[in-house]
């Protein structure tokens, strides 16, 4: 099977902008960002590209700073053919027969063009925005909950009824099934470092999603995975020039302002995700993680900013690696938003494809 | 007797048909049209899947005929409302959605995210209805196991939570029996060219629903009822400084023999047909139940008969065009200011209110 690359849907206003200081986290979360507004001028824009440059999926960030995913997947949805919507949602923040009603809805009216990103929330602050006042460990015990009876209504048996320590259901009936050419319900990518949100990929997931590592520390837990049937994605960002000189050049251009680094180091020391500690850790300690993957944004901008930097072969080479390991799937971003996603999909991919031509090797693992 | 609103046009709303309701031909019967709707809460109806092909036909019709909003309906048999409204909102420019929700299905932190977020895709075309829920069966599917009256005080503080966030002062903090939010903030503002608010339409028959409206609503949506009945509610509510639409189905034929004989057509061949015992806990549905052997004719213009068999919606207003704009107009001098409507065949029904009875009313 090909590499599946998915890539980051920009968020409001984003795709008109060239540098990646605009783009930082600190400046989403200022009042007034155009990142709390619909860019759907924007969105559609970078959508079609994305088709075009060969994109499978655009994931749809969640957080308290943009709007909802489930309907800018809808709305950007009607508005593409072939593209496909991984919609992350929190825990918490519905019953899951509401949430099954709506993810049905949605796949029902973009021809099932919908997988699922669960997160179990990043952040206790902002979890108690929403009512939501269980601690990290409770979070992911009541998301294996929450998974188990939307699995219950997709399995399409029947009533549900389910009564578990934080969801309970009592002949649960939701008439709108699920529609896809090819599936009876989504796609779940389960993301987070942590062993709850692993053994949450396991039992409920189809696809485990982490930060991109070196191809050696990946590994173990990428043999576990996929013994277990479940896939494994990676989340990263690429800097792709025609010289090595170009791309590091372009790295070291992204670097911001010291006040900046300043604030986003504030809004990550918030976070209890063990995710973004082990990507700050990584930075602090080498900044190189080894000849290709750079640690040296994350700082700035967050923990997925860790950086595949190189020229199109050598990429290619890197994104081989990872398949020879069992990765199947990326979500990558980069910067500019729509120039990097253009230059990958006219640079890289067709290597990929190539290389997965000439020696169509299956996985070691 | 409540002001006479003559500076504000009555404004007419319609019910969105369900899925797979409407035909491109045009041709059904009205029998066909309220049999298809009737079934449409079993699992083989086409009615569960999302239509979007029969939805846009209509809301063009529904443009066209001067009708400001469709109200989307909530249950386990259909579709999401929301996602509807943002998905057929897309399609058409003009209409207004007005999204039924139940409360006790998410927090109204994530409710007002996502209703914001439609505002802005939509351009503020739309406003909601909020129900208490009205079957605890279909509630504890959704995993509420909470009783009538306690539906109500939790919608309460559902929709206080909300106005608190789309009062934009700061952080949301709530502390109730039901709810809990703490330093909430939401990023995405209620988008629209004349409010910073959704209207929030209350629906029920209930002194708790009435309450409800008081507090946290801004129009109280009623089934339609004979005007001398309603004109203490309408005087009261209107009092308050909130509207009162009027929900209630039409059947308009150029001769009033012509449109009972339609009406005739709509009644079940066989009396086990009724659907109404799948609102156990419903006031309105109560109430409407207690009709089951009362007289069918409150007025000329104004018909019950098929309330015992589907449920208080089914309320029909009957007669030729001018017998209907004179009901309306009724309604209008007690101080009702919105309705809701639906009819058999619905493209049929809003292309003749359009055409027929908004004329008449608008000439006065």
């Amino acid at each position: 099977m090909n590499l599946r690359f998915h890539w980051m849907l920009p968020k409001g206003g984003e795709v008109g902008m060239k540098t990646a200081q605009e783009t930082s986290r600190v400046a989403t979360t200022k009042a007034r960002s155009p990142a709390a507004l619909h860019d759907m001028e924007g969105w559609v824009r970078f959508a079609r590209c994305a088709e075009e440059a060969g994109i499978e999926s655009v994931l749809l960030s969640f957080s308290r700073y943009e709007p909802d995913t489930i309907f800018i997947a809808c709305a950007v949805g009607q508005a593409t053919t072939k593209l496909k919507f991984i919609v992350a949602y929190r825990m918490g923040l519905m019953q899951p027969a509401t949430f099954v009603q709506q993810i049905n809805t949605l796949s029902g009216l973009i021809g099932g063009r919908v997988s699922l990103n669960i997160v179990a929330g990043s952040s206790a602050l902002e979890q108690r925005g929403y009512g939501d006042f269980l601690d990290h460990d409770e979070r992911y015990a009541r998301a294996e909950e929450f998974l188990s009876v939307c699995h219950s209504f997709w399995a399409n048996k029947g009533e549900v009824s389910f009564s578990g320590k934080y969801c309970r259901v009592d002949k649960g009936k939701i008439f709108t099934p699920f529609q896809a050419p090819d599936r009876t319900e989504p796609e779940i990518y389960v993301s987070g470092h942590s062993e709850q949100a692993k053994h949450l990929a396991l039992a409920q997931g189809s696809c485990y999603l982490r930060l991109i590592d070196t191809p050696e520390k990946l590994r173990p837990t990428v043999k576990r995975f996929c013994d277990n049937g479940v896939e494994v994605c990676l989340r990263l960002c690429v800097i792709c020039r025609p010289s090595m000189e170009e791309a590091l050049a372009a790295a070291r251009a992204l670097l911001p302002p010291e006040e900046i680094e300043k604030q986003e180091r504030k809004i990550l020391s918030s976070s209890d995700s063990q995710t973004l500690k082990e990507a700050l850790a990584a930075a602090d300690d080498v900044g190189w993680m080894n000849r290709n993957l750079w640690a040296g944004l994350v700082p700035f901008y967050g923990s997925s900013a860790i950086t595949l930097i190189g020229t199109p072969a050598r990429l290619a080479q890197a994104f081989m690696a990872y398949k020879k390991i069992g990765v199947t799937q990326f979500i990558i971003a980069g910067w500019p938003k729509l120039d990097e996603m253009m230059i990958f999909g006219r640079e890289v991919l067709p290597l990929v494809r190539e290389a997965e031509r000439v020696s169509p090797a299956k996985a070691q693992r | 007797m409540a002001a006479r609103a003559w500076n504000m046009p009555l404004k007419f709303h319609w019910m969105l048909p369900k899925a797979g309701e409407v035909t491109l031909d045009g041709r059904q019967t009205p029998r066909d049209a309220a049999r298809y709707r009737i079934d449409s809460m079993q699992s083989t109806s086409p009615a569960v899947r999302p239509d979007m092909l029969g939805w846009t036909h209509f809301a063009r019709h529904a443009e066209e005929a001067g009708i400001d909003s469709v109200l989307i309906s909530f249950s386990r048999y259909e579709p999401d409302p929301f996602l509807v409204a943002c998905a057929l909102g897309q399609a058409v420019c003009k209409l207004k959605f007005i999204i039924a929700y139940r409360s006790g299905l998410m927090q109204p932190t994530t409710f007002v995210q996502q209703m914001n977020t439609v505002s802005a895709l939509l351009h503020g075309r739309v406003s909601f209805n909020i129900v208490a829920g009205s079957s605890s069966e279909e509630q504890r599917g959704y995993g509420d196991y909470l009783s009538h009256d306690e539906r109500y005080a939790r919608a309460e503080e559902f929709l206080a939570v909300c106005n608190a966030f789309w009062r934009a002062d700061g952080d949301v903090n709530f502390e109730g029996k039901y709810y809990r939010v703490e330093q909430a903030k939401l990023a995405t503002p209620f988008v629209a060219p004349d409010r910073t608010a959704p209207e929030i339409y209350v629906s029920g028959h209930s002194e708790q629903s009435e309450r409800l409206v008081s507090s946290q609503g801004s129009c109280w949506l009623r089934v339609a009822e004979p005007p001398e009945k309603l004109q203490p509610i309408v005087a009261r509510t209107r009092d308050r400084g909130l509207g009162v639409c009027l929900r209630c189905c039409l059947l308009c034929r150029p001769t009033r023999e012509e449109a009972l004989k339609v009406a005739e057509s709509l009644l079940p061949k066989d009396t086990r047909e009724s659907t109404t015992t799948l609102k156990d806990d419903s006031q309105m549905y109560r109430e409407g139940n207690e009709l089951k052997n009362d007289y069918h004719w409150p007025r000329p213009w104004l018909w019950t008969g098929l309330v015992p068999h589907y449920g208080p919606v089914w309320t029909t207003l009957i007669g030729t065009p001018q017998d209907l704009a004179a009901a309306f107009l009724e309604y209008e001098r007690i101080g009702v200011t919105e309705f809701i409507l639906s009819g058999w065949p619905e493209v049929e029904t809003v292309d003749l209110f359009g055409r027929e009875i908004l004329p008449l009313i608008n000439r006065v």
